[in-house]
């Protein structure tokens, strides 16, 4: 078990494999039986959608096909409305490489019946964000809707 | 129940970059520190090796298949977690109770000087229909986990900033440490703002190090070693991964509480604040400090940051936390925190902690969490006493 070497100058270590060592990573991601409800409610109707467990007493936002907790089939579809209430906030500085962000911005987990949705928040300024401050979700137009959570362009406070 | 002992630790230099050596190389310089401290043993004499790590860190996959020659494992029986290596350590240590192994080696490591794009690994183990379309940094969940805990404990960025300050201190009498600094309330306090209230220096930064540590059964520990540390009690949980339905789990550690109690309850711990004398708790986050403190059941609710500015949780104080400076003042070894927070808690229990030696103690706790965007916690109770 011997180790009898090691490099003692930077300018030796010369061989990294490789400088640009990417590979581009691209898959599809299956939304699922209730995932493809839940985003086509969202497109074709502006609609975010639940589904309630009635043994546990919960409505999971997003709608999913089976209660975590009790492992019970969810089948009760409800609209949940479009307004939920702030449980938590952070003021972002920096976009996901680091960088700085030319204005900060506010991403919110948003309440709605018993889920968490977590989304930008415009029209206030982080001042004036509390914890239970009830908000709105406000979707993009129809057109633009693809069936993604970004169907919601971002909450504003009612 | 089987018992199982800690009878050898190895960890390598740890730094902030490691340009002289491959991280293969790097662990086995751990795993060589290793096998001496255990008396001098020879790979070949060891059962079985679970090395803990994730795909994309080694800029290789499949990278259970590049464990076993830097540990001498190789035509050996060798097992990859995929977690902290704390839950590496449980597998290992059941390895043993199942009374066909004598050896076996608990492994890991960080290398996170070579990840060029951590963000980009973080975010692509967030769920990728409702989180990853946002487009944001992934440590924004933590900016808006911190958030609630302050709101639901009434605990405050400057008990927050505290913890920055004596970790950070903490490390200066750890020569393994990378980040020890003398700060202070005020400049963590003004370090740029990230996710707030997240700050800079809130963060554990990165370091690369390596850390390897052989367990043995009851029969082999006393053949073996002189200062065999034991594992009284073992414990890890998961919340749900969904951001969605993580309800009490935003503001409290909920997977720190179940990972405790089931290993308070295998080492027959009622009350833990007394019958444990120290801990090594997982500070990736300064509020994650307070709220495990308090998940761990050290502490109520809402009070670890108060007792932490008390000095409760300082070296004099009547639990110290952090000896070895913690994550913040180490580095933050990705998989391998957990196993470093093990090693740290070995030698204040043998005795072998320098200058961080903290006197007299039987009984300590290494607390380890997974990171953003995890909500997987391990504890582990060790003792010195038979």
């Amino acid at each position: 078990m011997a180790f009898l070497e090691r490099s003692t100058k930077n300018t030796e270590n010369r061989y990294w494999y490789p400088e640009e060592n990417t590979f581009p990573v691209s898959n599809r991601y299956t939304t699922g039986v209730a995932g493809q409800r839940f985003f086509g409610e969202l497109k074709d109707n502006a609609r975010i959608t639940g589904t309630r467990c009635h043994s546990c007493q919960v409505t999971f936002v997003p709608a999913r096909m089976f209660c975590e907790r009790c492992f019970a089939r969810l089948d009760d579809w409800l609209d949940v409305g479009s307004e939920g209430t702030v449980f938590s906030y952070t003021v972002a500085y920096v976009n996901r490489d680091g960088s700085a962000k030319p204005e900060p911005a506010i991403i919110a987990a948003v309440r709605v019946a018993d889920g968490i949705l977590v989304h930008r928040l415009l029209g206030c300024n982080a001042g004036e964000v509390t914890i239970g401050m009830k908000v709105q979700a406000v979707f993009r137009p129809e057109a633009e809707r693809t069936g993604s959570i970004l169907d919601i362009s971002h909450f504003r406070p009612v | 129940m089987n018992r199982v002992a800690i009878v050898g630790v190895g960890c390598s230099r740890l730094g902030s970059t490691s340009r002289d050596v491959s991280y293969r190389e790097m662990i086995f310089e751990a795993a060589v520190k290793c096998y001496e401290d255990a008396g001098g043993i020879h790979p070949q004499d060891i059962d079985a090796f679970v090395a803990s790590s994730e795909d994309f860190m080694e800029g290789i996959s499949i990278a259970d298949e590049y464990v076993p020659d830097q540990l001498g494992a190789v035509l050996k029986p060798v097992q990859s977690i995929t977690g902290d290596s704390l839950q590496g350590l449980a597998s290992a240590m059941m390895h043993i109770q199942t009374g066909q192994m004598d050896l076996v080696v608990a492994s890991s490591f960080s290398k996170a000087s070579n990840v060029q794009h951590y963000e980009n690994v973080v975010s692509y183990a967030c769920d990728p229909v409702t989180v990853r379309p946002l487009g944001e940094n992934p440590y924004f969940i933590a900016g808006l986990e911190m958030q609630r805990y302050l709101y639901e404990t009434g605990t405050s960025e400057a008990h927050c900033a505290q913890v920055v300050a004596e970790n950070k201190y903490n490390a200066l009498f750890n020569p393994l440490a990378v980040y020890g600094a003398k700060t202070d309330i005020e400049q963590v306090l003004a370090s740029p703002q990230l996710f707030s209230p997240l700050k800079y220096q809130d963060i554990a930064h990165h370091a690369d190090g390596a850390v390897v540590v052989l367990l043995a059964s009851e029969r082999k520990a006393r053949e073996l070693a002189k200062k065999p540390v034991w594992i009284k009690g073992i414990g890890w949980a998961t919340d749900t991964p969904n951001l969605d339905s993580r309800q009490d789990g935003w503001g409290d550690a909920v997977y720190a509480r179940l990972a405790a109690r089931q290993a308070y309850k295998m080492a027959g711990i009622t009350s833990p604040r007394h019958e444990i004398c120290f801990a090594e708790i997982d500070d990736t986050f300064s509020y994650k400090q307070l709220q495990h403190l308090e998940a761990l059941n050290i502490c109520a609710r809402g009070e670890a940051g108060k007792l932490l500015c008390q000095g409760e949780f300082s070296r004099q104080g009547g639990f110290p936390v952090n000896m070895s400076g913690g994550s913040l003042g180490v580095g933050y070894l990705h998989e391998a925190n957990g196993l470093y927070k093990l090693a740290e808690v070995v030698w204040q229990l043998r005795g072998e902690a320098g200058r961080r030696q903290l006197d007299g103690v039987k009984t300590g706790l290494a607390f380890a969490w997974r990171g953003i965007p995890t909500a997987t916690g391990v504890a582990v109770i060790l003792s010195n006493l038979e």
